[in-house]
């Protein structure tokens, strides 16, 4: 993984729950640093422009502001997305939730039972530059994109190459990036390759099904 | 009063000559219903009382469905379309049936009963027009004019008052368009009849052209009564409307209160009880967790019963038999067929088997595309030897993978030290065999 040991990955975190927030914090492992808390919209904007962390984690929804939540947050932030990323958490299944805030910028989503092992690899590896991908935003995405493999599309952004398919679908079964790494007998790298792209495309995409679909979920 | 409380309700039975009020009566009693009906009829010629007490009882015995589709609360599926589009869901009529449960059921006996009270009121009006005109032909003093009045106001009144009875009175009020042209049309047609048989009463029988006149007249004037009311009655209707839309939204919330008191504060009173037993925390907070999510974002206008809601169910009865997390992500849904009832259950089994042996969290992840429906159940457990299994255990070879072998699928089990993964392949119906091979091959390596 992308683990840097020499600096510690600084993180805010974005939480209404103090009792999560505090939850998260005992559970993230060594080489994480918490720099800071909010409990809204508007104290996470300052507190983010402030610290200037590596890694926002980041509750979909949020009280205050105009009331976007997580969204809004990062919309607010637009300008940082360079040098802080964001790490999309929620309890919310809705696909609304999870698409808004990944197409708003967001570099993954992870629900909030994840384990205090795999959020602490889940930070390492979006402050890495990866994005990370949870099974049922894998199976969004395929839900979104169509599970065959077309040539139809003009855009490049609009389809999913069937490698970036194999790896979307491993990710909708449980594997870890791993795992997936080995079934495909591919390297860690490239498969955070692949899903970096897919990040990309689901962020960018216009693609026709993608409008339908998040129109039939109420997105747009 | 007291004796009343150990009767049944004194409702209008489904079982009716005319309105059903003598077998209400009877079954309100406890008498046979012939005999009532008898009495009834005995006490007519008592100078009609009998028709007058049974005229009483019809105006002020509610129906059956009446009586329960007041009592009831309204069921939750119409909630959700009557609260999203009120307008749209009071103007159109089939919003209409599904307010009152058991409205089918008794609307097939009344539509078979029907005919026959009519046919019997038919009859023995035409008996008496019989009798009538024999009496007048053995020489008897009938006088005709009033007679034809008398019975003119009678149809009349009939005819509105039909329409106003049990539930058409309901599809007057809720707008239902397609009943209420046909009650309209009644409407005017016994207010005709009335309004004739009285002017020939009045008028004592006279001339066509002095009817005529009269009922012309009568017509302006209820005209402008109309004209004068029309306000206060569409005032009155908006207020009517204004409070069944109060209403509904009072019943949604109640139904969010009884569900968050079921569900949530349930579990929350369990949860303090059972503090010590963690186990059985987890299970319990799990499994209202899902069932809160199904609740609040479940898509409640789809059909249940397809295919992703089926393996979802079976995942959560695993999951709660065993205490396992499992996660399940579905893309795409097709609808059940015996087949896929096969799958199914062969997913089940593996469920069961990761919960058991795998520990740890369990992906089920179910994918249906136009060519095949494929579940995968992977665990993180320590794996086991497929080929140490002995024939005799059930679990694996027959569940799993004689059963999806028999409904012309595939199984296969990848098992080592990083956990197993169970792989159901059910093919579309018509690309059975093309498909099947070289996928099979893939899957067995």
């Amino acid at each position: 993984m992308t683990e840097n040991m020499s600096a510690p990955v600084r993180v805010v975190i974005v939480d209404d729950h103090a009792i999560f927030r505090s939850g998260l914090k005992t559970d993230l492992q060594d080489g994480i640093d918490v720099v800071g808390e909010a409990g809204t919209v508007d104290e996470a904007v300052e507190v983010v422009t402030r610290e200037m962390p590596d890694v926002v984690l980041l509750d979909v929804h949020l009280p205050g502001g105009l009331g976007g939540g997580g969204r809004e947050v990062i919309n607010r932030c637009a300008a940082l997305l360079g040098q802080v990323r964001f790490l999309a958490l929620s309890v919310s299944d809705a696909a609304s939730d999870v698409v808004s805030v990944i197409r708003a910028g967001a570099r993954g989503y992870v629900t909030k039972s994840i384990s205090g092992e795999e959020i602490s690899s889940a930070v390492h590896r979006v402050a890495g530059g990866d994005a990370v991908f949870s099974p049922r935003l894998a199976g969004f995405v395929l839900d979104a994109f169509g599970t065959a493999v077309e040539d139809i599309a003009d855009d490049e952004l609009d389809k999913l190459s069937s490698r970036e398919l194999e790896v979307m679908r491993l990710i909708a079964r449980g594997y870890s990036y791993k795992e997936v790494a080995k079934e495909l007998f591919i390297s860690i790298k490239t498969v955070e390759t692949h899903v970096s792209a897919v990040l990309r495309k689901l962020q960018l995409s216009n693609r026709y099904e993608l409008s339908r679909w998040a129109a039939e979920r109420r997105l747009l | 009063m007291n004796s009343s409380v150990q009767r049944p309700p004194l409702v209008r039975g489904g079982e009716r000559m005319i309105a059903g009020v003598c077998s209400g009566l009877a079954a309100h009693l406890g008498w046979p219903v012939r005999y009532i009906r008898a009495g009834m009829v005995l006490a007519a010629f008592a100078g009609g009382a009998g028709v007058a007490f049974y005229g009483w009882l019809w105006l002020l015995v509610p129906t059956a469905d009446e009586k329960t589709a007041k009592g009831a609360p309204r069921p939750a599926s119409v909630i959700a379309p009557a609260v999203s589009g009120p307008s749209s869901g009071a103007g159109n009529g089939h919003g209409d049936d599904a307010d009152r449960p058991g409205a089918a059921v008794p609307g097939a006996v009344r539509a078979f009963r029907a005919p026959f009270g009519k046919e019997i009121l038919l009859g023995a009006g035409l008996l008496l027009l019989a009798a009538t005109l024999i009496a007048r032909q053995l020489g008897a003093d009938v006088p005709l004019g009033t007679l034809i009045a008398v019975a003119a106001i009678l149809g009349g009144a009939a005819i509105a008052w039909m329409q106003l009875d049990e539930s058409r009175r309901d599809s007057l009020v809720d707008r239902a368009r397609v009943r209420q042209a046909g009650g309209w049309g009644r409407l005017l047609a016994g207010l005709a009849l009335v309004m004739a048989g009285v002017l020939v009463m009045v008028s004592g029988s006279g001339s066509w052209q002095q009817t005529w006149l009269a009922l012309l007249a009568s017509v302006a004037v209820l005209g402008g009564v109309a004209l004068v009311l029309l306000p206060w009655g569409l005032k009155f209707w908006k207020d009517l409307e204004a409070e069944r839309a109060a209403r509904v939204r009072e019943t949604e919330r109640a139904e969010i209160a009884a569900h968050l008191h079921d569900s949530v504060l349930q579990t929350l009173a369990l949860i303090q009880r059972r503090a010590s037993a963690e186990q059985d925390v987890i299970r319990l907070a799990r499994s209202q967790e899902r069932e809160l999510r199904t609740w609040l974002f479940g898509d409640h206008s789809r059909d249940a019963g397809r295919l992703a809601d089926r393996i979802r169910a079976v995942a959560a009865e695993v999951e709660d038999n065993h205490g396992t997390p499992l996660d399940v992500v579905c893309v795409g849904d097709t609808d059940m067929t015996g087949r896929h009832e096969a799958l199914v259950q062969a997913a089940r089994e593996a469920m069961l088997n990761a919960a058991r042996h795998g520990g740890g969290p369990v992906s089920v992840y179910l994918e249906c595309s136009g060519g095949a429906a494929e579940v995968f159940v992977k665990d993180r457990g320590p794996g086991f030897d497929l080929d140490a299994v002995p024939d005799d255990r059930l679990g694996v070879k027959e569940s799993i993978i004689g059963r999806m072998k028999r409904h012309g699928g595939t199984a296969a089990i990848m098992t080592g030290p990083g956990g197993t993964e169970v792989r159901l392949r059910l093919p579309a119906e018509d690309s059975a065999e093309p498909g099947d091979g070289d996928e099979s091959k893939e899957e067995t390596r």
